[in-house]
């Protein structure tokens, strides 16, 4: 590679804040050289911290520590005549054509003056200022004007001629363009791609606009929060890009369609964006948070990122792992204290983001509770509760089966066939569009299931049982779903948010996979797991229960070989799943990349979002416990 | 489908002491049907705001306007009655939320008055239930906060709320994302297109971004100089557009797969506003210029688009 005529070292930027004593951090500790001749383009959007970081580099800002040095020597700390002959190879063009020219000032003007600042003698800026204006594609009929008679493009050129005037080596371009049309914006590219050719310029170019990055650039720095989440050739981060936000940016760049589509919402890539705001498209009721939440301490392992996780041949870091698995959030909470915490894809700690089956467990819990209240009989079949269910497979099914997985239902779960019962029951929940005339609502699906054999005998997943189960708890107690869940899960383990579940065009909650929260508070209801039913100092769920999961179904029960692959000697019970792993962890899991998970042993709980770009596979899912079991190991 | 707004003709002239200085839009037909969406797409001043400007029946009184603008069962809305029509059946979300919403006053105060205007019973609710449908997770602190305390995309998710109270037949974007980060104006394109699925109403999508355009419409119109030169399904004038200036545009999109420095760059500007323009307005900086091109260019049908130039009709 050619020789290094600028080297960013350790750039930190920090803009004291009033009522915080650590200040802002906008530019964090960046480092980079630039080469000869090569583009270097920053891409980010407001408040990433791109221009602050290009003042600092280019001593327009003093940066709070770390410096640059330009050509072998520093701009930090020298004489005010070295320091102008140093910037002397720095050239500037920025955003505002207008803005960076004077008013007063004409065409000739504003270019000779830094030619004058220079010394250089008036015949010989005649001579360099004619020469600019050619090779900046302006008719020397146009010294003369001043810059409010020029259009956007022309203010352009001249501010270019300008940047150019004193010959600098490196020129920094801050959004060059992203006040031109586009058909001029064009011509301002092509500009000054040919005149760095011509002058073997080196190009700082900053922009928000990641098809002007990656149209001039040799190299991408892809900047989010003051730091550069990834680095590469142009080709490398296009083509295989490797964070989340960078995959994001090309997404939308992309000129994928926004058509918001209610048959593939649950799929990549509107999965990124639905899976945050079902409430826009689906109809949902509140669970409501606590009034008085669940505080969490905070001390964040700094260790967590450098941890290394192998999986499937290959080696990662935790960030690696993260943004590889299409990661929406995580949180961890290690014996109480929240230790790690992280957010992609546009989510914070305040948004909500669909739980897929995680919703399940919650089910779970709930049950537990009623059961301890004597509100229903888990042994009872489930038509014993809802009459109509009569002739069903439910008629002779028992909610503890149904809580267990075994009832034996005539119920595909292939989250890709449309002609499965899984399909028609997402078609009778409202979550894809429904044409048929028939399974309107949930309650008329669930009537239509039969049996396939006899229940009890063997472990079968099927959605529709917990949708039957949110059903029978909200007729038995005549209060609706989300309510049960405020009152004895919800507020009494002390979430700090509004939940929401979906419900169908009836106003039944969808009990298989509707609930939104955020990620601390799925989080906090893993807490309460890991903590035997206990929150606050109060037993919100019987320890019994929570026992009695981690302890797993019976032996009794036959597995299925791809529970058997994935998890030796593991099981389904109490709409959890246990590892048998040598930690007894025990999780709760949705498509698409959605888990709680509990480890006992370490005390550990993760609460994770993802929006995977297919529902369930084995490779995902082996990452994932990879992950998990890193972290909960450190 | 039915048609829900068709503008046929339509040509606005400024005039200053009885004189015409100049003539913006110079003859625009769009046609927009039932729960579709139509992209305008155009470079700065070719008239696109004009003409939302011109449906909203907000031109001012400088202005001439000729030319039909049926809406709907309304028949031609040029001459009726618009403050019947404006903020209930068509309504309008702007390019900056900030200025759209009077600093001095809460979103909910604002929003209230909205509904107040609209008729809307039990009001609250009705708020609540809006902002929670454009996908604002906390109403209650959304209703009682001063637009200067929200970020520019809850801003720019209250407006859509506002817009949406009464249920409009046709809702007009003009900018809707422009003032916003790519990935945040990415979320609130993907919001308004569940919100249309859900809701059904017509869109007028108007954008200088050719691809926030190609991602949120069915149809695009290509407005160059206050004229047409091109319409046609989305897919088809992004696959093969006709008019040289459409072309032209679309070569101009810089990317990582085109070659550094090869850009199509169209020559020139976009004429001022203030020139007289005679003929075809993209004349002067088409590389396919003629001399029959002095005259105005007749629109002519190819396959589905519709494209004003003489290159390609001969």
């Amino acid at each position: 590679m050619s020789e290094v005529v600028m080297q960013i070292s350790q750039v930190t930027k920090v803009f004291p804040l009033r009522d915080s004593k650590v200040g802002f951090k906008a530019v964090d500790s960046i480092s980079i050289d630039l080469h000869k001749g090569e583009v270097l383009g920053v891409v980010g959007e407001s408040g990433s911290g791109k221009s602050t970081l290009a003042r600092c580099a280019f001593g327009i800002t003093e940066p709070t520590s770390g410096g640059t040095t330009i050509l072998g020597e520093s701009l930090v700390g020298k004489s005010r005549k070295a320091t102008r002959e140093l910037r002397a190879n720095l050239g500037f063009v920025f955003q505002d054509p207008a803005g960076s020219i004077n008013p007063r000032m004409s065409v000739y003007d504003a270019i000779a003056e830094p030619l004058m600042l220079a010394g250089m003698d008036s015949a010989s800026i005649d001579t360099r200022v004619n020469f600019l204006m050619d090779r900046v594609g302006l008719a020397s009929s146009q010294l003369s004007r001043k810059s409010h008679e020029l259009s956007g493009g022309q203010c352009q050129r001249v501010a270019i001629a300008r940047a150019l005037a004193t010959n600098p080596k490196i020129v920094l371009l801050d959004e060059p363009t992203s006040s031109l049309d586009l058909s001029v914006q064009a011509q301002i590219l092509n500009l000054l791609e040919e005149l760095r050719r011509d002058f073997d310029l080196t190009y700082f170019l900053i922009s928000h606009n990641l098809d002007v990055v990656s149209h001039l650039s040799d190299r991408v720095a892809v900047m989010k929060d003051g730091v550069f989440v990834e680095v590469g050739t142009t080709r490398q981060v296009i083509d295989t890009p490797k964070h989340p936000f960078t995959r994001e940016l090309i997404r939308v760049y992309s000129g994928a369609s926004c058509e918001f589509d209610l048959d593939t919402w649950q799929d990549g890539p509107l999965n990124r964006w639905a899976f945050q705001n079902v409430s826009t498209f689906l109809p949902t009721k509140v669970i409501a948070a606590s009034p008085e939440p669940l505080s969490l301490d905070i001390e964040l392992d700094a260790n967590l990122d450098a941890i290394t996780i192998d999986v499937a041949d290959s080696t990662y870091t935790l960030p690696e792992l993260l943004a590889d698995v299409d990661t929406d959030s995580i949180v961890v909470v290690r014996k109480g204290v929240l230790v790690y915490e992280k957010y992609f894809n546009g989510m914070t700690p305040d948004s909500v983001h669909l739980l897929q089956s995680v919703s399940k467990s919650i089910l779970g819990a709930l049950y537990a509770v009623m059961a301890e209240r004597g509100v229903i009989d888990i042994d009872k079949p489930i038509a014993f509760y809802l009459p109509e269910l009569v002739g069903s497979v439910y008629e002779a099914a028992t909610i503890a089966q149904a809580l267990d997985m075994t009832v034996a239902i005539n119920f595909s779960e292939d989250y890709s066939d449309p002609q499965s019962e899984m399909a028609r029951l997402d078609r009778a929940a409202g979550w894809r569009t429904n044409t048929t005339g028939h399974d309107l609502g949930l309650r008329s699906f669930l009537r239509t299931m039969t049996a396939s054999g006899e229940h009890g005998k063997a472990y079968q997943y099927c959605s529709a049982n917990t949708d039957v189960l949110a059903w029978l708890i909200s007729e038995v107690t005549q209060t609706p779903y989300q309510d049960l869940l405020t009152r004895y899960i919800w507020q009494p383990m002390g979430a700090h948010d509004d939940a929401s579940v979906i419900v169908d065009r009836e106003g039944l909650s969808v009990g298989n996979g509707g609930i939104s929260c955020t990620t601390r508070d799925l989080a906090r209801f893993g807490l309460l797991i890991v903590n035997g039913g206990r929150a606050n100092g109060e037993q919100v769920i019987p320890a019994a229960w929570v026992n009695a999961t981690f302890a797993g179904a019976s032996a009794d029960v036959e597995s299925a070989d791809y529970l058997q692959a994935l998890h030796p000697g593991g099981s389904y019970k109490n709409k959890w799943w246990i590892t048998a792993g040598a930690s007894r962890e025990i999780f709760g899991v949705g498509i698409y990349g959605q888990y709680v998970w509990v480890d006992p042993t370490s005390e550990t709980v993760i609460a994770k979002f993802s929006s995977l770009p297919i529902p369930v596979d084995g490779v995902h899912s082996r990452k994932h416990m990879a992950l998990f079991r890193a972290i909960c190991a450190q | 489908m039915s048609t829900v707004l068709k503008i046929s003709h339509l040509e606005v002239d400024f005039e200053i002491n009885g004189v015409i200085t100049n003539t913006p839009l110079r003859g625009i037909n769009l046609e927009i049907k039932a729960g579709k969406t139509l992209g305008i797409v155009g470079e700065t001043g070719c008239g696109k705001t004009l003409t939302a400007t011109a449906i909203m029946g907000l031109l001012p009184s400088s202005a001439i306007q000729r030319g039909e603008i049926e809406f709907g069962n309304h028949g031609d809305i040029t001459k009726a009655d618009m403050a019947d029509i404006r903020g209930s059946e068509i309504t309008m979300i702007f390019q900056n939320p900030q200025s759209a919403f009077n600093p001095i006053f809460s979103i909910g105060a604002q929003l209230t008055m909205v509904a107040q205007r609209r008729g809307i019973s039990d009001i609250p609710a009705t708020l609540t239930a809006r902002l929670e449908s454009v996908g604002l997770r906390d109403p209650k602190r959304v209703l009682e906060s001063y637009p200067h305390q929200l970020s520019g995309g809850m801003l720019q998710r209250a407006m859509i709320a506002m817009a949406l109270l009464s249920s409009p037949t046709l809702l007009i974007a003009d900018e809707p994302t422009t003032a916003l980060d790519a990935t945040i104006g990415d979320h609130v394109l993907t919001l308004i297109a569940a919100l249309q699925k859900r809701e059904g109403f017509a869109m007028l999508f108007i954008s200088h971004d050719v691809t926030a355009v190609a991602k949120t419409s069915d149809e695009i119109a290509v407005i160059y100089a206050g004229r047409v030169v091109e319409t046609g399904p989305t897919s088809e004038v992004m696959k093969s557009p006709q008019h040289p200036y459409t072309q032209g545009l679309l070569g101009a999109i810089p990317s990582a797969e085109k070659a550094r420095g090869t850009l199509v760059a169209i020559p020139g500007n976009v004429p001022s506003v203030l020139t007289n323009i005679k003929g075809c307005a993209f004349a002067d900086r088409c590389s396919l210029q003629m001399d029959k091109c002095a005259q105005e260019p007749p629109t002519v049908q190819i396959g589905k688009q519709s494209v004003a130039c003489w290159a390609v009709n001969s």
